[in-house]
């Protein structure tokens, strides 16, 4: 009984990064013993791993992106937010920022549009899935670079099977590839091509988890299909249509594998993200630091639109 | 949803059925089930539409990258047909000939085991300790090894381009698999400690009565029952490694230690005219080693997918 108290009063006093979720009746260190370091020796190596490898790193990145070598290969000087000052007066900038909304924005209509339309569909013939599982997700294992090889010949002007189907019409095939505007619809398709399976997923796996009885009120009152899709299965998705639409959004805003295999920014840079200007920043004019701020300025874009994703989302769930 | 027709038609039949006095509700129910079952087939095609557009989405590009593979350089212009005229094995043998593949071909190999090898090794270990043990900075640690997980390649690009030239460490298949392996990390512990939690402490517990210790119960007890959740981390580690391509863009920089993705990239680049049926056989034997095994994977792959997003 005292035991029970103390232990009790301990808990409240410890801080909620030591407290342990489990209740106490599930504590098992009593059975399976270990002695104090086990713990730690366990984990320790995954630890220093990811805080060396992931956490370090971005700080560091972050941290130089504060500085600047006066000309190439010099030793670099502190200029506080200069090169953000910089960054936001470059014409480049603001021509990458409004190429990745245009990516971002197409990307997520497309992906969000074609996941609800697949997975609906899917979901109708849940006792046959197995087969049909197995072709959507196999984009995921394909690289970015050989995604966007067999995009370029599936887009290819002269052979590629798109503009057939077009020609099939009596009508001429655009060059894709070489036409600005079109280039970035290549993009967005390969790009959504292949973060479809994820997006699919979840999705299938929200509509799994609808409470049948919804629908069937809704049946009863005289809904259609249209309607009933509008105002309960979407609404009720909400969850997961915003998973989705985070993750599509970080995978887009911070892609750069489909972009550079695909066109490499052009044509005259009609596909320039700002991924793609990080990267030519960094590794083809050597401006390491001026690279920095943009890809400080990318996660703080991406960590404030999850912010809002979120915002809308709440809106559109249910109180429950 | 998909069929808002065949729904409509129902509706209508309905008041229909119900508002004839009780005498001609028979007629009116067969006419009912035989609009039911015409319902039935439409709602068939309709549904079966959009799954053949989703086989399309996804198999197209394969198809179309397989017919281009097997046809010769000038005959991807003269013969657009899908199925090759005369299909010939022209490119794979150019491509299997090529320093560039075989080479890369290996060092992906090597990548791949040694990422999933250490992802495991280190991995496994961590996500048991945060499941099973009860200690201080439990929570604290956790988050700790979680959190990076949402940090883009993009934003390790240069920081860690920089560093490894600091520290000579450039153009090293080690530095590849420790940088995949920490990758992956978060993910494979995330998804270890799901799975762990979920095997019964009491089956644990007996076996430490009966006097086994800590690494008896992990080799002969843990570890089989953890196998599945442990194959899905060995996928998902193999296949990064296989076909991560903004890092190792970055961090090798002579033809002898470049991976997979780095070759095809650069293989777009080197030749003038492009070399399309090259390409795509590249691309093909790229990809065959999933799809040689993808019947077995899937599972795993869609396990491990599911449970990466859903934070």
């Amino acid at each position: 009984m005292t035991a029970t108290t103390v232990s009790k009063s301990k808990v409240g006093r410890r801080r909620w990064w030591q407290r342990d979720s489990r209740p106490p009746d599930r504590d098992n260190s009593t059975v399976i013993g270990h002695s104090k370091a086990t713990p730690y020796l366990f984990t320790l190596p995954a630890i220093l791993l990811v805080a060396a490898l992931l956490g370090f790193p971005v700080l560091y990145g972050i941290f130089q992106s504060l500085f600047r070598a006066p000309s190439l290969g010099a030793p670099v000087e502190w200029v506080s937010l200069e090169n953000y000052a910089d960054m936001f007066s470059s014409s480049d900038f603001w021509h990458s920022l409004n190429r990745t909304a245009l990516f971002v924005g197409g990307s997520l209509i497309l992906g969000t549009g074609l996941g609800l339309f697949f997975s609906f569909a899917l979901f109708q013939v849940l006792g046959r899935l197995r087969f049909l599982r197995a072709v959507t997700v196999a984009p995921y294992i394909i690289s970015n670079v050989a995604a966007a090889v067999m995009f370029r010949i599936l887009f290819n002007s002269q052979f590629g099977t798109i503009n057939r189907i077009i020609e099939f019409f009596g009508l001429d095939g655009p060059s894709w590839l070489a036409k600005p505007t079109l280039a970035m619809v290549v993009v967005i398709f390969t790009q959504v091509w292949t973060d479809l399976p994820l997006t699919i997923l979840l999705l299938l796996g929200g509509l799994m988890t609808i409470d049948k009885t919804h629908l069937d009120a809704a049946l009863v009152d005289g809904a259609d299909g249209w309607t009933r899709a509008r105002h309960i299965t979407i609404p009720l998705l909400a969850p997961q249509l915003l998973i989705s639409t985070v993750w599509l959004s970080y995978s887009t805003l911070t892609g750069l594998g489909v972009v550079l295999a695909l066109t490499g920014g052009g044509p005259l840079k009609a596909t320039q993200t700002m991924a793609m200007e990080m990267y030519t920043v960094a590794f083809r004019s050597l401006e390491f630091n001026r690279a920095l701020a943009i890809a400080t300025f990318i996660l703080i874009l991406n960590a404030l639109l999850t912010l809002a994703y979120v915002g809308i989302g709440r809106r559109f769930e249910y109180d429950q | 949803m998909t069929d808002p027709a065949p729904r409509d038609e129902n509706l209508s039949a309905a008041p229909t059925a119900g508002s004839g006095p009780p005498v001609k509700a028979a007629p009116e129910k067969r006419k009912g089930a035989r609009g039911e079952r015409a319902k039935r087939t439409a709602k068939k095609i309709l549904v079966w539409i959009p799954l053949i557009l989703l086989v399309l989405w996804t198999v197209t590009p394969f198809l179309v990258t397989l017919s281009v593979s097997f046809k010769q350089r000038a005959e991807v212009f003269a013969d657009p047909g899908i199925i090759p005229s005369n299909p010939t094995f022209d490119a794979y043998s150019e491509v299997l000939a090529s320093d560039s593949f075989t080479t890369s071909f290996v060092n992906s190999l090597i990548v791949g085991a040694g990422t999933t090898a250490l992802s495991i090794v280190i991995g496994v270990p961590a996500a048991y300790a945060f499941a099973r043990f009860r200690f201080r900075g439990r929570n604290l640690l956790l988050l700790f090894t979680l959190l990076p997980r949402l940090v883009p390649s993009l934003g390790l690009m240069v920081p860690i381009y920089r560093l490894a030239v600091v520290a000579g460490l450039l153009d090293k298949r080690l530095t590849l698999i420790v940088v995949y392996t920490a990758m992956l990390l978060p993910l494979a512990v995330w998804l270890m400690v799901g799975f762990f939690q979920q095997i019964p402490r009491e089956i644990e517990e007996a076996a430490s009565v009966d006097g086994a210790s800590l690494w008896g119960r992990l080799r002969y007890i843990v570890a089989p029952l953890a196998a599945p959740a442990m194959i899905t981390i060995g996928v998902l580690a193999f296949r990064e490694a296989w076909n991560e391509f903004t890092l190792v863009l970055v961090l090798t920089n002579t033809p002898g230690k470049r991976t997979l993705p780095f070759e095809l990239y650069l293989m777009q680049g080197i030749e003038g005219i492009a070399n399309f049926p090259g390409e795509a056989a590249f691309t093909i034997l790229t990809i065959l080693p999933f799809i040689l095994v993808y019947t077995r994977i899937e599972k795993y792959v869609v396990a491990g997918l599911v449970t990466g997003s859903g934070k």
